[in-house]
């Protein structure tokens, strides 16, 4: 059950959540914050999951339980 | 004209604009204005001073009202009588007539009069009957004394009568005795002198008659139980009673000197016991007398001073208001010859129209046929900066305000500020339920902001009050990062299945290797298995402090690109190809590429290929020190990796020269060539004036303006008060250069410093969740051992400890150093990559910003 895909799947959501909201955005003067908040947001968000997404994918140490040592 | 739509991206269109206003509604066209807000009026009259100015009478006159207003405000703090809220007017802002402000300054003149009449006869009715008071205290004691003196010497007098004075009740106890036998003082001639004095004054006093008099005296002296009340300053004094007995007038005479001179009030008694009593009962009478007046005078006050609390807070607004306009009207200049009143202002072009249909309202109020006109001047002026911001982004706006004031239609940073603030700050703060802590306190604030607006908060609370909206996205963006930590309150939080298995041990037990369920990668966050492992520390280290350096780089480069846009808003090309564009490959050849490699090494299986991966930063390292080695050649972390580093090291190098160069000499070229062409700096001292010269006869071109109205085309060229630091500035080879060198060695140094400075997201980050699993640890582990009702009652007391404890460490004081830290990556980090920031701030004059900054409550 490889997972791998799952950064560029979240990619072409938040890709689609932009321009979502590019033209979702509610129209008037506050329309320009809308869109720069939202879609910000997403990215900022998207990219800290990425990271730590692809930070996990190929780990190079595993856990080591602390309670238990190997004797 | 009409421009596209203000927005927070970049700071509004602004207009110089010129009025003429008929001088008959001056007045009310600057209060139609002060209520719309959006002028900025400059001052035409700077050299003359205040007092020379057309308006001061009328300034002065609201200054005494607004005195007498303060005073009544005074006399109703001093009485304890409540004033009517402001918020509790319907419309307090509607603006007053002319006749109703010269009603109300009238009004407030004759309550003063009143109210101050009935405060001196209050105050001295006060001051008799402290008099009174001291009298009766003093007739009491000194009878005790005379008494007691009596007593010694002769027998005991017999009294009949039946006074409540307690002194002499006291006498009466002592029993019967036949009527006294009168031998008076007089007759032994000796003298006496009683009277009152400050308690803290009697030891000075002993001393002084002692010295004086070489002993020659009796004093006899006695505290007065209650503190005497001071009706000048509402103090309380507490005094004795002395009474002083010497012989001879000249003696005499000497103590009254000194007793006056030292602040003590001298009374009358008489030794004559049955006179004194008919002096108790005569100043008993009179104290009654004086308090029935004094109850009257004082209910009236009240009430006069409550008639004038129910609408005191408008009168003050009115004033406040009407006193703003006439200091704006200072600010106009007079033409005498055609009766009208010009004025130059800063005006958001987009309001030009509703300032326009505003005066024409104004002018149809007031029923006049000359209209106000509206000019809008050309001008080489910098236009101040204007935002518009509402509840939610004037938080953000302050922050970046607080370094500088924008450059006129410069790329706004605080609008990205709106989400990387926050979200920087989560980064460091990341945890669940601090998170959520922060998002409740900030929605509890939004929920109750009306409120909390009107009412008083201390200056810490107010402070976290303004930055609500902050708060709440810092709330939002915390819960979030706590959640890709999988932290709350130091707890993982198991969300999916996580994509390790412990090994099964030798006895059965789990643990302690784990193994990797085979392809599954965690989907949401850090795997909540690393929580409490022996080696956790070592995993999030090396993630958080990548984590670090990628969110930097992104932060950067997104800055960088701010610079490319402002550059092609400004049409200085040179900007981007001596600034933007070799700094941008400079800064994407080292550390563009390190960010590449540390996704690069992420992506790829060193155990499924049987390699080592090679360690970052001493490649980092060699690519600088060996250009074309690497540290294991055998084990590159990609084909080719020594000749691309070499390719990206020179790239960054050549990109030094350029920077330094290109904009110098290139701005150099263009004066040259400009010169040659027999172009000069425009001096501002060619243009026609309107202002400066208003009687010259043959100045025509503002004067035959008017008539015209507000055709763009003809408008009219006005000297700006010229030496405000607004002369062409003459080309200067050295100092452009110094600048640029100064520029460059920032920006690359830059590079380093600050990409290491955004490793400061991974040690508070680090630090903060090392706080909270000690905390959890010292405090809530250790109440889960107790069991039974014990257990119960620890874990409850155990609870609120962790929980204020959580509060204000964790929360209060940890979250304010973060939000320091991503302060401090957005002024400094950020903004350095593409803020000017030598804007002038938009002043507008507005009632509203003047009556917030001086409340009236």
């Amino acid at each position: 059950m490889g997972n791998s895909w799952l950064p560029f799947v979240v990619l072409l959501v938040v890709v689609l959540f932009s321009f979502g909201v590019w033209f979702l955005a509610p129209k008037g003067e506050n329309q320009t914050v809308w869109r720069s908040t939202l879609i910000l947001s997403a990215v900022a968000m998207y990219l800290m999951w990425a990271i730590t997404f692809l930070a996990q994918m190929h780990p190079l140490i595993s856990p080591i339980r602390y309670d238990l040592r190997p004797e | 004209m009409a421009p596209t739509k203000d927005t927070l991206f970049r700071s509004a269109d602004m207009s110089l604009t010129q009025l003429y206003i008929a001088n008959e509604i001056g007045r009310e066209v600057v209060s139609a204005l002060g209520e719309l807000g959006v002028m900025d009026f400059r001052d035409l009259n700077s050299e003359t001073t205040a007092f020379q100015r057309t308006f001061t009478r009328e300034i002065r006159r609201l200054d005494n009202v607004e005195r007498q207003l303060r005073y009544f405000h005074g006399q109703m703090e001093k009485a304890s009588i409540p004033i009517r809220s402001i918020y509790d007017f319907n419309n307090p802002f509607t603006s007053p007539s002319a006749s109703e402000i010269d009603e109300l300054a009238d009004k407030s003149q004759s309550l003063e009069n009143r109210i101050s009449s009935l405060n001196e006869s209050y105050e001295t009715l006060k001051r008799r009957e402290v008099e009174l008071t001291e009298w009766r205290w003093v007739l009491r004691e000194a009878g005790g004394f005379f008494d007691r003196a009596r007593g010694q010497t002769e027998e005991i007098r017999h009294s009949l009568d039946n006074d409540d004075a307690p002194l002499l009740r006291d006498v009466e106890q002592h029993g019967q005795g036949e009527p006294a036998g009168e031998q008076s003082f007089s007759v032994m001639n000796i003298g006496f002198v009683a009277g009152v004095i400050p308690r803290e004054r009697i030891a000075a006093f002993e001393r002084i008659l002692w010295r004086t008099l070489r002993g020659n005296l009796y004093m006899n002296q006695s505290e007065i139980p209650e503190p005497i009340i001071n009706p000048e300053n509402n103090e309380e004094i507490s005094k004795n009673v002395f009474i002083i007995f010497a012989h001879g007038k000249e003696i005499i005479a000497k103590i009254r000197k000194i007793s006056e001179s030292l602040g003590a009030d001298l009374y009358s008694v008489d030794e004559n016991s049955e006179l004194r009593r008919d002096q108790i009962r005569e100043v008993n009478t009179r104290l009654s007398d004086l308090a029935s007046v004094l109850r009257n005078t004082k209910s009236t006050l009240d009430a006069e001073l409550t008639a004038i609390s129910r609408s005191l807070a408008a009168w003050m607004v009115i004033i406040k208001k009407e006193k703003g306009t006439y200091e704006t009207l200072n600010k106009f200049s007079y033409d005498h010859q055609r009766k009208t009143l010009i004025a130059e202002a800063w005006a958001p072009t987009n309001y030009l129209g509703l300032i326009k249909s505003t005066l024409q309202d104004v002018n149809d109020r007031a029923g006049l046929s000359v209209p106000t006109i509206v000019n809008q001047i050309k001008t080489t002026r910098t236009p101040p900066t204007y935002f518009k911001t509402n509840r939610f982004t004037l938080a953000f706006q302050t922050i970046i305000d607080a370094y500088g004031t924008i450059k006129y239609r410069e790329v706004n940073p605080a609008l990205p500020t709106i989400v990387t603030f926050p979200f920087l700050f989560a980064v460091m703060f990341g945890d669940f339920g601090h998170g959520m802590i922060l998002f409740l306190a900030a929605l509890a604030m939004i929920y109750y902001e009306r409120k909390l607006q009107r009412s008083k908060l201390d200056e810490l609370f107010s402070m976290i009050f303004y930055g609500r909206y902050i708060v709440f996205m810092m709330g939002i963006f915390s819960m979030y990062t706590g959640l890709v930590y999988c932290d709350a309150f130091s707890k993982p939080i198991p969300i999916f299945n996580s994509m390790w298995t412990w090994n099964e041990g030798d006895k059965g037990s789990l643990g302690p290797g784990a193994s990797r369920l085979d392809g599954y990668t965690y989907p949401f966050g850090l795997d909540w298995k690393w929580h409490s492992t022996d080696n956790d520390l070592l995993f999030s280290n090396s993630y958080k402090m990548k984590l670090s350096i990628l969110l930097g780089w992104c932060h950067m480069t997104f800055s960088l690109m701010w610079s490319l846009v402002n550059a092609r808003y400004f049409h200085t090309p040179i900007d981007i190809w001596g600034n933007f564009v070799p700094g941008m490959i400079f800064f994407q050849s080292i550390f563009g590429y390190l960010s590449f490699s540390i996704v690069y090494k992420w992506s790829v299986d060193w155990a499924a290929i049987g390699r080592q991966p090679p360690s970052l930063l001493n490649m980092l390292i060699y690519m600088f020190l060996r250009p074309g080695t690497l540290e294991d050649p055998e084990q590159p972390l990609f084909k080719g990796q020594a000749t691309i580093q070499v390719i990206l090291l020179l790239l960054a190098v050549i990109c030094i020269p350029i920077l330094l160069f290109l904009k110098p000499f290139y701005l150099r070229y263009e004066h040259n060539k400009a010169r040659a062409m027999g172009y000069r700096g425009i001096g501002e001292n060619t243009r026609v004036s309107a202002l400066d010269d208003d009687d010259d006869e043959g100045q025509t071109l503002n004067g035959g303006r008017e008539s015209f109205g507000d055709d763009d085309d003809g408008i009219a060229m006005i000297t700006q008060d010229i030496g405000h630091g607004e002369e062409h500035e003459e080309f200067e080879f050295s100092e452009i250069m110094i600048h640029q060198v100064i520029h460059t060695i920032e920006f690359c140094l830059n590079c380093v410093s600050h990409t290491a400075s955004y490793l400061r997201l991974w040690a508070l980050s680090l630090a903060h969740q090392r706080l909270s699993i000690v905390l959890w640890d010292m405090t809530m582990a250790n109440a889960f051992a107790f069991t039974g009702i014990g257990g119960a009652i620890i874990m409850v007391v155990v609870f609120y400890f962790w929980f204020s404890l959580t509060v204000f460490v964790l929360c209060v004081m940890e979250g304010t150093s973060a939000m320091l830290h991503s302060l401090r990556l957005h002024w400094v980090e950020a903004m350095s990559k593409h803020f000017m920031g030598d804007g002038v701030p938009f002043q507008p004059f507005s009632f509203k910003i003047l009556l917030e900054e001086d409340p009236v409550e």
